[in-house]
């Protein structure tokens, strides 16, 4: 394979793998924390993060652009236009999704698990823990969920990233770029590696969905 | 001990606890009856503490540990049930763990994953878990609501041997007219929320 395929292809996987990761690890958590906590508002919270999951993609790069550009507030860090930026803009877009899903699955019998919890005197870590264990197979749905929509983002990445060759191309923003110049036999190249790849992601997971339930 | 001063519970305008005064001495055997509504439940969910009450005074020395109604068994193997909610070191826990397996007849089950377990085997489960937890006051509601005949004597049983070793305070509910075989044991009748029998009942 051309060594720059291989090169866009580890760009997307190392980019997708760190914002998936960074993602749920805020908004897992968030999501079982606003299943199992009473506080005042929590109504208008979910309604906020519930508007953020409909964030345009090229909004949220945008607003991570501005943050990042040598006279936003980060500008100093010196970080736009690296992958770095790109998975803090994946992040944006990522996390109201997997707080909202992880709210969703974790909600399901929560009321008696809560209680069952607390009746055996259970730290807020315990609960946590117990919480994301109890739904371990639809949380790595949603593992999966936030995988496939980072592996799939052109929008944010193209604006934050500035597609680089050798640098910040990733393979939805290489797609678009031999799509506009003709390159179409290229394009499709680098489509079907993307779907081999979300597909070998879903065999994976649905793997150890099956082997956890085994359990 | 546990004391109660004018407890109320309202729900909607209507109130579905009102307990004037009641006192639990230390280590007494406590069993709620009444038909469904009465107050039971939500008596019990206050004192735990997974409830609040609308107003009253509770005074509860000790620490407190519950056995809801519908109780959750976690989604792992029954021995990772238990040493999930014991404290210390592994090989403190595992030793513990085995102790209570042993204790509940839960050993031949113990890499079974809980999920999968009859209703009588969890609810043994659930109230292993409770009493492993080593409370001074330990609240029962309904913990022998799946089992048959056998099981259910088997979880009393239990209940007792627990009570005497440690002299614990257990409050259990009951809505069925069986009596645990307990040796000395207050019965309590709940009706629309209010306190409306006391009475002692001894097997010694």
């Amino acid at each position: 394979m051309d060594r720059e395929v291989l090169y866009i292809i580890g760009v997307t996987l190392r980019m997708s793998f760190f914002s998936t990761v960074i993602s749920c690890l805020i908004g897992m958590p968030l999501g079982v924390l606003i299943t199992s906590t009473k506080f005042k508002g929590k109504r208008t919270v979910k309604k906020i993060i519930n508007t953020f999951m409909g964030l345009p993609p090229v909004v949220a790069g945008l607003i991570v652009y501005l943050l990042f550009t040598r006279y936003g507030i980060f500008g100093s860090l010196g970080l736009l236009f690296t992958v770095r930026v790109m998975v803090i803009a994946q992040c944006l877009l990522i996390t109201p999704v997997v707080i909202s899903l992880t709210s969703g699955v974790c909600s399901v019998n929560s009321k008696n698990l809560l209680e069952t919890s607390k009746g055996l005197n259970f730290s807020k870590w315990r609960i946590l823990c117990l919480f994301l264990s109890q739904n371990r197979a639809s949380l790595l749905s949603v593992v999966l969920t936030a995988f496939g929509r980072s592996i799939a983002e052109v929008g944010a990445v193209s604006i934050v990233g500035g597609n680089i060759q050798w640098k910040t191309r990733v393979m939805t923003t290489a797609i678009m770029l031999e799509t506009n110049k003709g390159n179409f036999s290229f394009a499709l190249a680098l489509g079907i590696i993307l779907l081999i790849i979300s597909f070998a992601v879903n065999i994976l997971a649905s793997l150890l969905v099956r082997e956890g339930d085994e359990e | 001990m546990i004391e109660i001063k004018n407890l109320t519970k309202v729900y909607k305008d209507r109130a579905v606890l009102d307990i004037e005064s009641l006192v639990v001495e230390k280590g007494e055997c406590i069993v709620l009856t009444g038909h469904n509504g009465s107050g039971k439940s939500t008596f019990l969910k206050i004192l735990a503490g997974t409830l609040k009450e609308s107003s009253g005074e509770i005074k509860k020395e000790g620490k407190v540990c519950y056995l809801p109604q519908q109780c959750i068994p976690f989604n792992k193997s029954v021995r990772r049930n238990i040493t999930f909610c014991l404290d210390g070191s592994r090989k403190s826990k595992n030793a513990l763990c085995d102790v209570i397996l042993k204790a509940f007849g839960l050993n031949h089950l113990e890499h079974k994953n809980a999920k999968t377990l009859s209703g009588g085997e969890c609810q043994r489960l659930c109230l292993a878990r409770v009493l492993s937890k080593k409370a001074d006051i330990v609240l029962l509601d309904e913990p022998t609501s799946a089992a048959d005949k056998e099981s259910r004597a088997i979880i009393n049983r239990l209940i007792s041997d627990y009570r005497k070793q440690t002299g614990c305070t257990v409050i259990m509910t009951s809505h069925t007219d069986e009596i645990p075989d307990f040796d000395k044991v207050k019965i309590i009748k709940l009706c629309d929320g209010k306190i409306t029998e006391i009475r002692e009942e001894s097997n010694a």
